[in-house]
């Protein structure tokens, strides 16, 4: 599988989980991708590559400042997601527990809308936790590779 | 291994402003070497000391600056101050590129008369204590019965949070607790906060009166009318959540409880502090109303500041559009836009400064020179004294064991001491 890891972020915990999810994922494939979400155009979203989006939550439960150009770009050309396959992890603090990880959601909703299917747990991290995020991450995505692999 | 071409780029301060400056910088020009000064032992600086020590969560971005400092291009510095340690000329010297990321430390002043009364406290100051700051004065001051919060921002409702939340709640944090049992002894019976703004124009995050809000202490009332604000405007979500929070923190059937009771007072401007020896109370303008709230003391949380006697206030005192002062030497974070924005906000400056420094190294502006020498260059004496990322991690040990069973760490109030134990003496 080739693989294009997406992140939105605000204060950049979000980037460092992409990045280490990035190289776990090398670990085991050749063709990985990582990109900022407000580096990379929603029309490049293929079925040939599985996409990951890593996504913190701004706000009253807003996209984060990196992910805002991403979402008015996929709004302005809506894109035809039949057949992309992608897996969502959300960022958030349980403390705001009305708007909790709901950032991602904006992604995912927009993902969802345009045909993609989502595969896998949805992947949270909660930030009241004291979890590292990485490693909740790293920990959810062997799910995400089988419940791919499975619907290949 | 260092090469004549290889950019020495130098950052004074590691608070967020100068981590993701680093960070930026680690991805944007290859090869790099950084070396990130602070004056104090510690890294992190407002995370570590401006942050309210009850919001551990806002605090865990450490962790990711932690995984900057381990990257081997990185040198943290700690324990040298730059303007007596090293002069920034010396700085400008020995690195290709200097970058001043030390924030705005110094509490805005309320230039008002009376503002210079002992029991007029800076809320910088109060978190400092709370933090065990090494500069802070300790003990906390005594707030009295009634005091006084002006401002409406995020660190006023620090404040406001902290006077009226009892020891339980500081269950999982880094509070000093000497501060702490100081204030507990003797709390503030009445609290009035005081924001120049309507309502739903002031400036504290709707996020941070929820956070209120659902706290099982103190009662809160305003006489004022929550609604208000630009006449006509459409209320934008943030002010649309502000109000919507403030309602439900006074609500008539918000479950009584103990703690102060707290007046949230909008739309007032404050006129004089008043008291002969100390304060006894403000004079606020109230539309063309004068009134006047008594008070044991009057905590500002207005802004920050350049502190005066900083070595390059002068670069720093004013906000500017841009991060380069010119090829070669930049700031960033509060010292390049001004005391404005929370820690997210300082990584997109970050990344704005970055691409400055990028494009006078691209059109030649700027350039590494073979001759500049980086930390290598310093005076022996002062290299020697520098603490390292590694001592650090010793003295970060040191404190989390240090930390009683409901507390995440005790920092040493005392900047020699800290020297020491990093040191391992």
């Amino acid at each position: 599988m080739k693989f294009t890891v997406l992140y939105g972020t605000e204060s950049g915990n979000s980037e460092l989980i992409a990045e280490d999810l990035g190289a776990k994922l090398r670990e085991t494939h050749d063709d990985v991708e990582v990109f900022d979400l407000q580096n990379f155009d929603p029309a490049e979203l293929t079925p040939e590559r599985f996409t990951i989006v890593v996504c913190s939550t701004h706000g009253e439960g807003d996209l984060p400042n990196t992910a805002i150009p991403f979402a008015e770009a996929f709004d302005a050309a809506l894109p035809d997601l039949t057949g992309v396959r992608y897996a969502m992890f959300g960022l958030g603090d349980t403390f705001y527990e009305e708007t909790y990880s709901q950032g991602s959601e904006h992604i995912d909703r927009r993902f969802a809308q345009q045909g993609a299917e989502r595969v896998g747990d949805y992947g949270r991290h909660d930030a009241s936790s004291w979890d590292m995020g990485s490693d909740v991450a790293l920990e959810w995505l062997p799910g995400v590779l089988e419940a791919a692999s499975a619907t290949v | 291994m260092s090469s004549s071409t290889t950019p020495k780029i130098a950052v004074i301060g590691s608070g967020p402003a100068g981590c993701y400056l680093a960070q930026s910088l680690l991805r944007a020009v290859p090869g790099c070497e950084l070396t990130i000064f602070d004056r104090l032992a510690s890294p992190f600086g407002l995370v570590r000391y401006g942050v309210a020590a009850d919001h551990q969560h806002t605090k865990a971005i450490t962790r990711q600056f932690d995984r900057l400092f381990q990257h081997e291009a990185v040198r943290f510095a700690g324990g040298i101050e730059v303007g007596r340690d090293v002069s920034l000329a010396q700085l400008r010297e020995l690195f290709d590129a200097v970058v001043i990321a030390t924030g705005l430390t110094a509490d805005r002043e309320l230039g008002i008369p009376g503002a210079e009364l002992p029991g007029v406290i800076g809320a910088g100051a109060i978190t400092r204590t709370l933090n065990a700051h090494p500069d802070a004065a300790a003990p906390l001051p005594a707030l009295g019965s009634d005091v006084v919060i002006i401002g409406g921002g995020n660190v006023a409702l620090d404040v406001l949070r902290f006077l009226v939340k009892d020891r339980a709640a500081y269950e999982g944090s880094d509070v000093a607790d000497e501060a702490l049992d100081a204030y507990l002894a003797a709390p503030a019976e009445r609290v009035t906060l005081v924001s120049r703004s309507a309502a739903p124009d002031s400036k504290g995050d709707p996020q941070m009166l929820k956070e209120l809000a659902a706290l099982p202490r103190a009662v809160y009332s305003s006489p004022d009318p929550i609604e208000a604000g630009n006449a006509g405007e459409a209320l934008d979500r943030a002010a649309a959540g502000r109000v919507a929070a403030i309602r439900e923190l006074i609500a008539a059937d918000r479950p009584r409880s103990t703690g102060p009771e707290v007046t949230l007072r909008f739309g007032l401007t404050p006129l004089r502090v008043l008291g002969e020896h100390r304060v006894e109370g403000v004079e606020f303008a109230a539309g063309d109303e004068v009134i006047v709230v008594p008070a044991s003391s009057v905590v500002t949380a207005i802004g920050f500041a350049a502190h005066p006697d900083h070595a390059f206030a002068a670069l720093t005192a004013a906000g500017a559009e841009t991060g380069r002062v010119e090829p070669g030497l930049y700031r960033t974070g509060w010292a390049k836009r001004g005391p404005r924005g929370a820690i997210p906000e300082n990584r997109a400056c970050a990344k704005a400064v970055s691409d400055e420094i990028v494009a006078d190294l691209a059109d030649g502006s700027l350039s590494a020179s073979p001759s500049t020498l980086g930390f290598d260059g310093l005076a022996a004496e002062v290299r020697d004294r520098a603490i390292g990322y590694e001592q650090w991690l010793r003295l970060d040990e040191h404190e989390r064991s240090l930390a009683a069973s409901d507390r995440v760490r005790r920092k040493l109030p005392d900047h020699d001491r800290m020297i020491d134990i990093a040191r391992g003496a």
